[in-house]
């Protein structure tokens, strides 16, 4: 054992001198021969005899030093760097060749690692904080299997619990999701004086003193919190200033420091800056301006208490694990004390689990949705190097037919079949490196291009500051995936073109003909064809998405959406308190001039969707026994007048049945249309299972229908709706159509809060249905689109490329037999022909697969329209739209065809005589 | 690591440090030139092969190396065994004579029956 690694050490020093020992035996050797020749002389031979003597007597003097660097050195690495200097020596002789081979491979790779970089960024990087490895979120999973960002919500009680009884976390932090508040800053011109402007809307964060120092975070400028400002409540009014806001307001100054600011008319004193790379450690992410320790929520928030409530749900926890304590350790103590929680104190919905997460960019990266996302689009791009690779395998086998002789040379001259197979791969993995590398920072480029173009998108979810915040470099795991990425496509585009062309038949090969050309071409088909299947597959998705764009920008969602807002507000935790606010709100909201009608709803149009399982009573049944699903709302009775939506028949809710959360029910048309067809549904009555029990435990009955609009997806007519009457616990939201102009009724709304309550001032804003969730439904099919296509461009780009390939070699191959056909009269029709038709049956087949391909995820997406909630990806385009498979195969076969041609028009200008003496 | 052969080649290492614990400081060609002479040339080898033992014998430690000169004035390297290596040298010699032993008596064992 002691004795080996002594070997190898000793091996190691040998191959790092190998020169140097080269010369030494070279010196030695030659003493040597020295020293026997002259014995020889003395013995009485001629010193030409003794010369020769001298050398048989010590062997072959190559031989030796061969021997001697194997047992010396570390002849595994050494027959590596050969094969890699022969391989840079090969490749460097056909620079036209390794050009369009690393070309092919950027683009391949590229795509992959460009979206591999937007994964790491929001799933994978560790957020910007100290010793970001044993920073976790505390997540935690509900008995209703409620999910979202309501998982990271905790209670500030529950906070403090989980702080004074872990004994895994070093620390733990809260911080509150951020929230609106108008901050008074000192004049610019002022900074001296004390006078203070304008109060103007801000973003706050109430965090844990610890919150900082726990995370590792220390101020550019002044510092942060101190331990001591946890306590007392009230006590410590200091602020931490984000980076971006201090530089936006205060030019980056330092008089800023140790100034009073007054947030919501307390007043505050800036004690530090924030570094400019911490983006705080929100789910969802938003760097809040300033950070105010917890101890002064009852200041920064008035009329709300969080400190002492164990149901007021308010931050979001993070852990630093103590050094040595695993996850799982952690977790398995977290979930012990959150039971002892949970019985201390009555949960509205029992936690059932904690969960230890990193913490990252976006929040439950778990869920599957999410990773159903991402595996599709890694899918997608996998495909692209797919085609990249089936290129790289037809542009191999072509060269190797070029180098056969010097193959079968080498072969004959008894190198290894193994050793042959070693020097093409490595050829080829280095090859693909070159190709990784130059895909990195072909997708470093594309990165930026790629949040550019997201950046809309971003805006309406995260908020402006978004596209600052995602830290969008490559990073160490963006680096070896793509070499990962790189060696395994080498491998993969390199193993059949070596084990091919190794194939040790000396013979034929030597004869320059060649028994394996039938194999071969098929391979090469193979390829073709499945390059031109992933292509028209991408194609007609592009396609669809494309016709899905145009239709979307007509889509209409039967009601204005322009001049109809979310009045957006925080009311408190106290559920009786904030029912009773908003209906003050609501009734002097109604009596204002600006505001055309008002109403309150469970969830707003495009805000999400609730889709509880519905039985229609004496309807002619489901025919298969399904459950049948519906939307459905809680809406009150002015929700159809204030979105424009009319009834046909019936009438809308009475106040009193809102009030008292009556049984009776408003269905849509088509609603009407599914559950009772061909009959009155008025009084007619259906069951809902409204909590997902698997009981229709509720009754209601119809009283009015309404007119089909879209309100759950922009993309299609809500199947079927069913809107309830909303009672004190179903009306959460307020909703209010505007006349006029935006700013007076902005005003209205404003002056309506400050009666009822001016701490509720900060916390308001007013956005139109159309600036906010409609234009994010029609930005995801404008960027899906944009990416679907350039996808899909790109794919038909590599796979045309393929196809030029492979025409031009079958021309090469056939110019003897094409040039025979022409001697005996065959005219250049004919050989085109016959050219054309050899290669473009792979091309064929592989559309029609690709047609079938794309036919049947098409059915498959169509199909998941039987669920009222799911969003028509294609707005309305039907499954065989055929407009799309039919242009869209005209226009691959049209790029096949051109690509064809033009070696296939080469075929026709053969010289027979040319042709015979070719070889 | 190490192909064909151990038996010879072992023998061989045997031989190199027999003749260096014997002789002391010697040069590749006077090692040769010894075993030649002691094994009345029935080793007929190259002497090209010892190249190769040293080697296996410096990266074991058993034997060191340093730069001398020739009997004719030529640069030479010079080989002279460690400490470590006359430790080798016993142990194996002992382990050979057994196994020669072992094998002589196996050698001359009269058919039975």
């Amino acid at each position: 054992m002691f004795d080996g690694l002594r070997v190898l050490v000793s091996r190691v020093h040998g191959f790092l001198v190998r020169r140097r020992a080269d010369e030494e035996l070279e010196a030695e050797l030659d003493a040597h021969l020295a020293l026997l020749t002259d014995a020889n002389i003395s013995r009485g031979m001629t010193p030409e005899e003794a010369r020769y003597a001298a050398r048989r007597k010590l062997g072959g003097i190559a031989q030796l030093k061969e021997i001697n660097r194997d047992t010396r050195g570390l002849p595994q690495i050494d027959a590596i760097l050969r094969d890699i200097r022969y391989a840079v020596r090969t490749l460097r002789k056909s620079p036209g060749f390794t050009l369009v081979a690393v070309l092919t491979l950027a683009l391949g790779i590229g795509v992959n690692t460009t979206l591999f970089m937007a994964f790491n960024s929001v799933a994978l990087k560790p957020l910007s904080v100290g010793g970001p490895d044993t920073v976790v979120r505390i997540e935690r999973w509900f008995q209703s299997g409620s999910s979202g960002t309501d998982q990271y919500a905790f209670s500030y009680p529950e906070y403090a619990f989980y702080r004074d009884h872990n004994s895994v976390f070093s620390s733990v932090v809260a911080a509150s999701w951020p929230f609106r508040i108008f901050a008074a800053l000192p004049e610019t011109d002022a900074a001296k004086s004390a006078r203070l402007g304008e109060p103007e809307k801000a973003t706050a964060q109430l965090v844990s003193a610890n919150y900082f120092s726990a995370l590792g975070i220390s101020a550019v400028a002044g510092r942060t919190f101190l331990p001591e400002e946890d306590q007392p409540a009230g006590g410590h009014p200091v602020v931490v200033l984000s980076h971006a806001f201090w530089q936006r307001k205060f030019n980056g100054g330092e008089q800023i420091l140790e100034k009073v600011i007054k947030l919501n008319d307390t007043a505050f004193t800036v004690v530090g800056i924030a570094p400019s790379d911490f983006i705080g450690t929100g789910v969802p992410p938003q760097i809040p301006d300033i950070w105010v320790p917890l101890a002064m929520q009852a200041q920064l928030v008035p009329g709300q208490e969080w400190l002492n409530l164990a149901g007021s749900y308010q931050v979001q926890l993070l852990g630093r694990l103590r050094p040595g304590t695993g996850r799982q350790q952690a977790q398995a103590e977290m979930a012990v004390l959150a039971s002892q929680f949970g019985q201390a104190h009555p949960e509205r919905d029992k936690t059932i689990a904690i969960t230890l997460q990193r913490a990252t960019f976006l929040g439950n990266t778990e869920d599957i949705r999410f990773q159903a996302m991402v595996a599709g689009f890694m899918a997608v791009v996998g495909m692209v190097l797919l085609i990249a690779c089936a290129n790289l395998t037809n542009m191999l086998l072509a060269r190797s037919t070029l180098r056969r002789k010097e193959i079968s040379i080498r072969l004959a001259l008894g190198a290894s079949r193994g050793r042959l197979i070693r020097q093409m791969l490595t050829e080829s993995v280095l090859l693909s490196l070159l190709g990784g590398a130059a895909a990195l920072l072909f997708s470093i480029w594309a990165s930026k291009l790629l949040w550019l173009a997201m950046a809309p998108v971003l805006q309406v979810i995260f908020g402006s500051d978004a596209l600052l915040a995602i830290p969008t470099g490559p990073d160490v795991r963006v680096f070896g995936y793509t070499v990962l990425l790189s060696l395994i496509s080498g491998l993969l585009f390199g193993l059949s073109p070596a084990l091919q062309s190794s194939k040790p038949d000396l013979t034929t090969a030597l004869k320059e003909e060649s028994s394996r050309r039938l194999s071969r071409s098929r391979l090469r088909g193979f390829l073709v064809g499945g390059q031109v299947t992933i292509s028209m597959l991408l194609l007609i998705t592009a396609g669809l998405f494309m016709r899905g764009l145009l239709r979307s920008q007509a889509a209409d969602p039967g009601f204005d959406t322009r001049s109809a807002f979310m009045v957006l507000c925080d009311l408190g935790p106290d559920e009786a308190k904030a029912r009773a606010l908003q209906k003050q709100i609501v009734e002097r909201l109604e009596n204002l001039p600006e505001i055309k009608g008002s109403a309150l709803v469970e969830r707003y149009p495009f805000g999400g969707t609730w889709t509880p399982p519905v039985m229609p009573e004496d309807n002619a049944g489901s025919p298969n026994g399904a459950v049948l699903r519906t939307l459905a709302n809680h809406v009150s009775p002015g929700y159809f007048a204030t979105l424009g939506v009319p009834i046909f028949r019936g009438r809308t809710f009475t106040r009193q049945e809102a009030e008292t959360g009556a049984h009776v029910a408003i269905v849509s048309e088509s609603g009407a249309r599914q559950f009772w067809p061909g009959e009155n549904p008025l009084g007619r009555r259906f069951k809902l299972d409204m909590k997902f029990t698997g009981k229709f435990d509720a009754g209601f009955e119809v009283i009015g229908v309404a007119k089909d609009v879209r309100t759950a997806n922009l993309s299609r007519v809500d199947r079927s709706y069913v809107y309830l009457p909303a009672d004190a616990a179903h009306s959460n939201s307020i909703l209010v159509r505007i006349q006029g102009s935006r700013r007076d009724a902005l005003g209205g709304v404003r002056t309506v809060f400050e009666s009822v309550d001016r701490n509720l001032l900060p916390g308001l804003s007013m956005v139109s249905l159309e600036e906010s969730l409609v234009r994010l439904q029609k930005l995801m099919i404008q960027t899906t689109t944009t990416f679907a296509a350039l996808l899909a461009c790109l794919a038909l780009a590599l796979a045309a490329v393929g196809i030029y390939g492979v025409m031009s070699y079958l021309v090469t191959q056939r110019t003897s037999e094409l040039g025979i056909r022409m001697a005996l009269g065959a005219t250049a029709g004919d050989v085109l022909v016959a050219v054309v038709r050899q290669g473009l049956r792979p091309v064929l087949v592989g559309a029609v697969l690709g047609l079938a391909g794309a036919a049947s995820g098409s059915a498959v997406v169509h199909s998941t329209l039987v669920f009222p909630g799911s969003p028509d990806l294609f707005y309305g385009v039907s499954a065989f739209d055929p407009v799309t498979f039919l242009g869209l195969t005209c226009f691959l076969a049209a790029v096949a065809a051109l690509a064809a041609a033009v070696p296939a028009r080469r075929a026709t200008k053969i010289d027979p005589m040319v042709a015979l003496r070719y070889e | 690591m190490e192909p064909k052969s151990e038996i010879l080649r072992g023998t061989l290492d045997l031989m190199v440090l027999k003749t260096l614990d014997v002789l002391g400081s010697l040069h590749g060609y006077g090692i040769a030139r010894r075993i030649e002479q002691v094994s009345e040339d029935i080793l007929q080898a190259n002497d090209g092969t010892i190249y190769a033992s040293l080697v296996r014998l410096q990266q074991r430690k058993w034997i060191s190396a340093g730069w001398g000169v020739s009997e004719n004035n030529h640069k030479a390297k010079v080989y002279s065994i460690t400490a470590a290596g006359r430790n080798q040298l016993t142990r194996e010699s002992e382990n050979w004579n057994r196994v020669a032993g072992v094998i002589g008596r196996l050698l001359k064992l009269a058919p039975e029956g």
